[in-house]
Order: C-alpha cells, then structure tokens, then sequence
C-alpha cells in the first residue's frame, strides 16, 4: 500500500491517480468515528493507495471533540504508515518519499 | 549530545524520543511537564507513563522552572514537552511571563551541563492558520523562539510525520 499524507489541497489526490488500484482518499475523517482504529487501519491497508490530509499542525482546538478528533487521525496516519509498502509526503504538488520506494506508475 | 524532536498532534513524536532514549546509555530520567487541570490531562499523563513502563526511567515533575531543576544523576533526559513548559510559564499567575523564553532556554542550557544526552519534545502549532491574535499569538511567538533557538543550539533535529523520523540536522546514528 503506498500512503501519501501532507496538507489540504498539497496534490496528494492528483498524485494518487498516477498509480491506479483500489484507492481511498481522504481517510483521517474516518477516524474519529472509528471504535477501532487498528482494525480501521488494517482494512485501508488492503487498498493500494490511501490518502490523508494533515490535520494535527495547528494550534490545539479549544474544543474536546476537535482535539480527538486531532489524535485519532494523527494515530491512524501512524497506524497506516506503518503499514505502507511507501509513505509519501506532498507539499505544493511534490512528493518527498519519508519510507520504501514508490511503485511503478 | 541534545537533540529536538518535534513533531503535531498523535505524530508519533513521544514514541520515537522515547525510543531514542532507549538507545542511550543509562540512568533515564524523565522531565514531565503536564499540569493537571482535568480528566483529558490525566487520561493522556496516564498513557505516556504507560509508554514509559518498565522503560526505567525516573520522573521528576517540571510544569515550570525548568532553569532550577538539578538532576540527581547523569545519562539520558528526556524533556516532555516545550509546548507544555511555554503555556505553563506563560499563563500561571507566578510563572515567567515576558521572560518565558529565556528562562526555559536557560534551562535547557543548564540541563545540557548536567546529562550526556538531552532530549527534547516540542510541538508543531504553527501550520494550522497565520491570523492568531491575544494570548495565542504571544504564544505561538515564544514557542517558536524557543523552538528555533533550541533547533539552533541543538546537534539533530529531527520532525516525527506520522511515526516516521525526518532529519533537518544531525542524524540518528551520531
């Protein structure tokens, strides 16, 4: 699986589509209503590219819900990288691979 | 040897500087600087010291004054986190105020003098917006003052995105 993380609108779901397969954009909304988020990550893994925006490099939300909604999509993204054959961060368009080695396009 | 990992929220950057430690020679000990306020502080002071179990390391607490900690024994520290420290001084009607950054500055350098190898947590708050006002942008200012003059003074400094170490300066292996 080949997750690519980074900031709102960076290219990560342009990027993505360079690769085909089974793909899932977007993941880290699914973790706050997650009861398990290993499971969660588990069943992303079987897809062969996830995408998720980095939400957890602001200032801490004043507000309970907001601040577990911060963490669990922080764990899922460690949880899902751990998983991944390639982690890829964007930022303005470009990639930087943070583990593994891209796949074939 | 001092080191800066930073990283956002639920990174992963607790458990690569714990890690860290571990490949650092012994005794450990633990710099905690979370005030209690509620059951949210509790519950996660509740879940880094189940991080840090049976990992030997001592905890001494250290909400503020990082300057006038005197450690009982050489090794590896780890202090946990710069974000926490900041609040603290800055908004406890006794802490540093106006000189909150170079107080805890201070600290870290009188903490280097006294352990081989000092680790330091901090916080990445600085890519959620740029409109802040009040309290919040003071500070943001501080924390990135600290951060940046501790990134400066620092051997490694290293970002934690999603579990995974990314070097700016030094590397693991130094």
């Amino acid at each position: 699986m080949l997750f690519i993380t980074g900031p709102l609108y960076s290219g990560k779901r342009t990027f993505a589509q360079r690769f085909g397969g089974r793909q899932r954009y977007d993941v880290q909304a699914l973790a706050v209503a997650a009861a398990d988020l290993e499971a969660l990550a588990d069943e992303l893994a079987a897809c062969d590219v996830v995408t998720a925006t980095e939400v957890g490099g602001g200032v801490v939300p004043a507000d309970p819900a907001e601040r577990a909604a911060r963490e669990a999509a922080g764990r899922l993204a460690c949880l899902l990288a751990a998983r991944a054959d390639c982690v890829v961060q964007m930022f303005c368009g470009l990639p930087t691979v943070l583990k593994g080695e891209l796949p074939e396009c | 040897m001092l080191t800066l990992v930073i990283g956002g929220a639920a990174s992963g950057k607790s458990a690569y500087a714990e890690w860290l430690c571990l490949q650092s020679p012994l005794p450990r000990t633990y710099l905690a600087t979370m005030q209690i306020w509620d059951a949210e502080c509790a519950a996660r002071v509740a879940k880094h010291r189940a991080m840090r179990a049976e990992k030997q390391f001592d905890t001494i607490e250290c909400p503020r004054q990082l300057d006038r900690v005197r450690l009982p024994q050489r090794g590896t520290v780890l202090l946990e986190d710069l974000g926490n420290l900041t609040a603290n001084e800055l908004y406890s009607p006794d802490g540093a105020g106006a000189h909150t950054a170079e107080q805890i500055l201070a600290g870290i350098e009188k903490l280097t003098l006294q352990c081989e190898n000092l680790i330091l947590v901090s916080n990445e708050v600085f890519s959620g917006g740029a409109d802040y006002l009040g309290d919040t942008d003071r500070y943001l200012r501080v924390l990135a003052a600290v951060n940046n003059a501790a990134a400066a003074r620092a051997d490694a400094v290293v970002r934690v995105v999603c579990g995974i170490p990314v070097y700016y300066k030094g590397s693991e292996t130094q």
